[in-house]
């Protein structure tokens, strides 16, 4: 009761100025519908299922050895061993290994599909150095061939986001790997959206080449900073719009501008920054950049320089997702270290992330973590399996703000899971089995849990 | 007196050549021969002038003789169809020598071939030994000539130029690939009748003063009619595949096909006609070309009797895991023999290299393993080239050390 008791108040005080200033009464608030393509995702049916003597990694950095999983209605509900339930499916996995989904955060799958096709290649609204105002979700085909492959090497959950052309290529959004002829029956529910930056060679070529702004490292940072600078005002003007409403005037709405509603998101918190930045030097500037207009500068991706910055990352709570070995493709990417992740990871309140950014690569993250964890092992590391998956399952989930759902095998969690019939960390690795939300996705011995893109249905 | 003066010889070669200096002897070892004598445990191997010179002799004598403890060694593994040493950083222009739009059958990169690039101590991690590097051409079909070179980093590390030429067939951005075909059957034609008429002239003395000498590009395909240089065909599609095995009939060609992406719909005519494939093991995604290409199409081709050649396909600097995608190919169904001979013996077969096998007379490219050769966990030990040890030392380990020293001073000053 007493909670309820400021805000009657507000609504007398407000309906008290309002009577002052009776000549001016307020027309109805504008409100920007913040959700307008919202995810129509259901689980796949499902039952509860036990998976028993498996070696479970957690994702919360344990392992558990002969260990079992009980997953009902969805969820995770326990984690244990010599675990029971009459009514749930018994899956026997010794000898078998059991972890939680895989998260890609950084994909383009739909956005640069298979068969890559022109008339498909809907990645990079290379048209103007902020495009802010697109999202990657209304180019996504989701009869693209390779989620399905995706989905067979474990992924349950992966961003997509639109490419690095630009500054600002534009938002991205996250989805559940499961099968739907909607971008929106694949979207997950309360998963915030990403913004995709991008520095370094690419803007500057591709706009440079045209010979429009920016065409130096300069020039991007010139671009990001009146971009963010205009961001500001807008959120200004919106906020006193609302202030001013809420004090009862009848303010002038502003006047709606998709491009900064998205920088706008991000300058609320609502929207995350993840930004396409390979070297050290640059990553340390965009930082900064967040510093200056107040938001937080987010993941780091293809962060190949990571490394030499490893210390400040983790201070200042970045995440950098890195491949393991991808390299010499640009000068950007000249100074691979096969240890990035762990160099990364070692710091205290680090996030290290492994991302593909590839169709093939996404089918095999796991391997992907294999190769740095042996790498940096052999170079005087400690990491072991328990550590490494984390970094493609809790850590990928908290850059992409899923954290509370998705990500480790706990109770409460979505029961997103892989069982894999080795080591995942072995080159001949596989995933049998692979759950979203309790419901199996895919099962590598049963063709009833194999999905087919249509694209491919009737193909010879 | 014989044996003295045996002796004097061989110091007098001892010092001409210091590098082939001593013999060397590899006990207890897991030979992976990939010869019909497959895997030989406990087994020696011994080296002299950069050669094996014998398998499991009676009595081992050699200068240097290394306990392997029971791990693997392999042939060194053979690199295809890439552009090592041709180019450095994809996106640097003035470091990409591998295309030229001028570019035709007569272009030869190996003059470009630069072995001090940062990627080749890299791809040794790999236990790659010897790589097939080809031009990545111009606007011409033909888009030149394939080299071998050997992975020491040495000015002398080009084995073979002119070892194969480069044709692209298939799926075009502009045109229909229906033209480059018939080009390609019309030029080998014409070269044909050329070279017939030539003959026929050539027997009447009459004439000899107006023979004229053939073209640097006729020379050339000269030598693919005569089955002395291979032609390596870009192709995915069956059709374009099965065009390609009528030309190979027509022409006796010695040909190879790189792609073949939907190789499986023709395995039998593949089989049948000989032809090796250079594949990417881990393609599975579809294009308009291979719509059915699959983690299983390595076995499927394998085990249909057609030579397969494993080749990291997309930008050259990750070489390095052509083992790996051995790997992937065992787990999807090949025997882990096949798998070898993918990315050792077969590669040395379609371009007649001395190499890929551990046998006496070959050369002595061989690798040691910490364990099995495909697996992530698994590093290169010990590798010879030529009989001559080879480190994995690259730049990216001096970038390591350097940002994971203890140092007091900026990491600049760290060496």
């Amino acid at each position: 009761m007493q909670k309820m008791a400021p805000s009657l108040l507000m609504v007398a005080l407000s309906m008290g100025i309002s009577a002052c200033n009776s000549s001016e009464s307020q027309d109805e608030k504008v409100v920007i519908n913040k959700n307008p393509y919202p995810s129509t995702y259901h689980p796949l049916a499902s039952q509860p299922t036990l998976i028993r003597h498996a070696t479970v990694l957690t994702g919360t950095g344990k392992r558990l050895d002969n260990a079992d999983v009980l997953m009902e209605q969805g969820k995770i509900v326990q984690v244990g061993t010599n675990l029971s339930a009459s009514q749930a499916q018994v899956v026997e996995a010794e000898g078998k290994w059991l972890t939680p989904g895989i998260i890609d955060v950084h994909s383009h799958l739909g956005v640069y599909p298979s068969p890559s096709a022109e008339s498909h290649a809907d990645v990079n609204e290379a048209t103007q150095p902020n495009s802010s105002e697109v999202w990657a979700e209304h180019s996504i085909w989701p009869q693209d061939p390779g989620f399905h492959q995706a989905r067979a090497g474990g992924i349950t959950t992966l961003q997509i986001l639109p490419g690095s052309a630009n500054l600002f290529g534009g938002r991205g959004v996250t989805l559940r790997n499961v099968p739907s002829p909607t971008m929106q029956g694949m979207k997950f529910p309360e998963a915030p959206y990403g913004l995709k930056m991008a520095c370094g060679e690419n803007p500057k070529r591709v706009y440079g080449g045209k010979k429009i702004a920016p065409s130096t490292r300069m020039g991007n940072m010139a671009g990001y900073r009146m971009a963010w600078a205009e961001a500001v005002e807008y959120k200004r003007a919106w906020d006193k719009y609302e202030t001013d409403y809420a004090a009862g005037k009848n303010p002038e709405v502003p006047t709606r501008d998709i491009e900064l509603d998205t920088l706008k998101g991000v300058l609320d918190g609502e929207i995350l920054i993840h930004n396409h930045c390979y070297k050290a030097e640059e990553m340390a500037m965009m930082i900064d950049l967040g510093k200056e207009f107040g938001y937080h500068s987010g993941t780091f991706h293809h962060a190949i320089e990571a490394y030499k910055i490893a210390d400040k990352l983790a201070e200042n709570g970045n995440c950098a997702a890195m491949w393991p070995d991808w390299w010499g493709f640009k000068m950007e990417a000249y100074d691979m270290v096969q240890e990035n992740v762990a160099i990364v990871d070692a710091q205290k309140n680090s996030c290290a992330v492994v991302h593909s950014d590839s169709a093939t690569t996404i089918q095999r993250l796991n391997q992907e973590v294999g190769k740095v964890m042996y790498r940096a092992n052999e170079h005087g590391f400690d990491i072991k399996p328990q550590h490494a998956i984390t970094w493609i399952t809790a850590n990928a989930a908290k850059s992409l703000g899923i954290a509370d759902k998705t990500g480790s095998l706990e109770p409460g969690k979505n029961a997103d899971l892989v069982l894999w019939n080795d080591n995942p960390f072995s080159v001949y690795a596989q995933a049998e089995q692979v759950f979203v939300d309790g419901a199996k996705v895919y099962d590598r011995f049963d063709e009833k849990y194999q999905a087919q893109s249509d694209f491919m249905l009737g193909q010879r | 007196m014989t044996l003295f003066k045996s002796s004097v010889i061989a110091l007098a070669l001892t010092c001409a050549t210091p590098a082939f200096a001593d013999s060397l002897a590899i006990t207890n070892a897991t030979v992976h021969t990939v010869t019909e004598q497959g895997v030989l445990t406990q087994a020696t191997v011994v080296i002299e002038d950069g050669k094996i010179i014998a398998i499991n002799p009676e009595t081992v004598m050699a200068d240097n003789i290394i306990d392997a403890m029971g791990k693997n060694l392999t042939p060194g593994l053979i690199g295809s169809f890439n552009h090592l040493g041709l180019v450095e950083v994809s996106a640097v222009s003035s470091t990409r020598d591998a295309g030229d739009k001028d570019a035709d059958i007569t272009f030869d990169a190996s003059a470009a071939f630069n072995p001090f690039s940062s990627l080749i101590p890299y791809s040794r991690k790999g236990g790659i030994t010897t790589n097939l590097v080809v031009p990545y051409g111009g606007d011409k079909m033909f888009k030149g000539q394939a080299f071998i070179a050997n992975l020491t980093g040495e000015l002398d590390s080009i084995v073979e130029r002119n070892a194969a030429v480069i044709v692209e067939l298939g799926a075009k951005r502009k045109g229909s690939r229906a033209l480059e075909i018939q080009q390609l059957r019309n030029k080998l034609e014409d070269v044909q009748k050329a070279l017939a008429k030539a003959a026929e002239k050539s027997d009447n003395k009459d004439d000899e003063k107006t023979a004229k000498e053939p073209k640097r590009d006729e020379k050339i395909i000269n030598a693919l009619l005569a089955g002395e240089t291979p032609l390596i065909a870009y192709a995915e599609r069956a059709t374009d595949i099965m065009a390609l095995l009528a030309l190979k009939k027509d022409f006796a060609l010695d040909l190879v096909i790189y792609g073949a992406g939907d190789a499986i719909r023709v395995v039998n005519q593949l089989a049948e006609a000989k032809v090796p494939v250079i594949i990417g093991a881990i393609e599975n995604l579809p294009n308009f070309d291979a719509l059915q290409v699959s983690l299983e199409s390595a076995a499927q081709l394998v085990n249909a009797g057609v030579t397969v050649i494993f080749s990291v396909r997309g930008d050259t600097h990750n070489l390095y895991q052509l083992r790996y995608d051995a790997g992937i190919a065992v787990a999807n169904g090949m025997n882990k023999t096949q798998a070898l001979a993918a990315i050792t013996a077969n590669a040395a077969d379609a371009f007649d290299l001395n190499a890929g096998r551990i046998a006496i007379g070959k050369r002595a490219d061989l690798v040691l393993w910490s364990g099995d050769p495909f697996e992530l966990s698994t590093q290169v030990e010990k590798m010879w080239i030529e009989g001559i040890e080879y480190s994995t030392d690259s730049r990216q380990d001096a970038l390591r050390k350097r940002y994971t020293a203890e140092a007091d001073l900026p990491r600049a000053y760290v060496k």
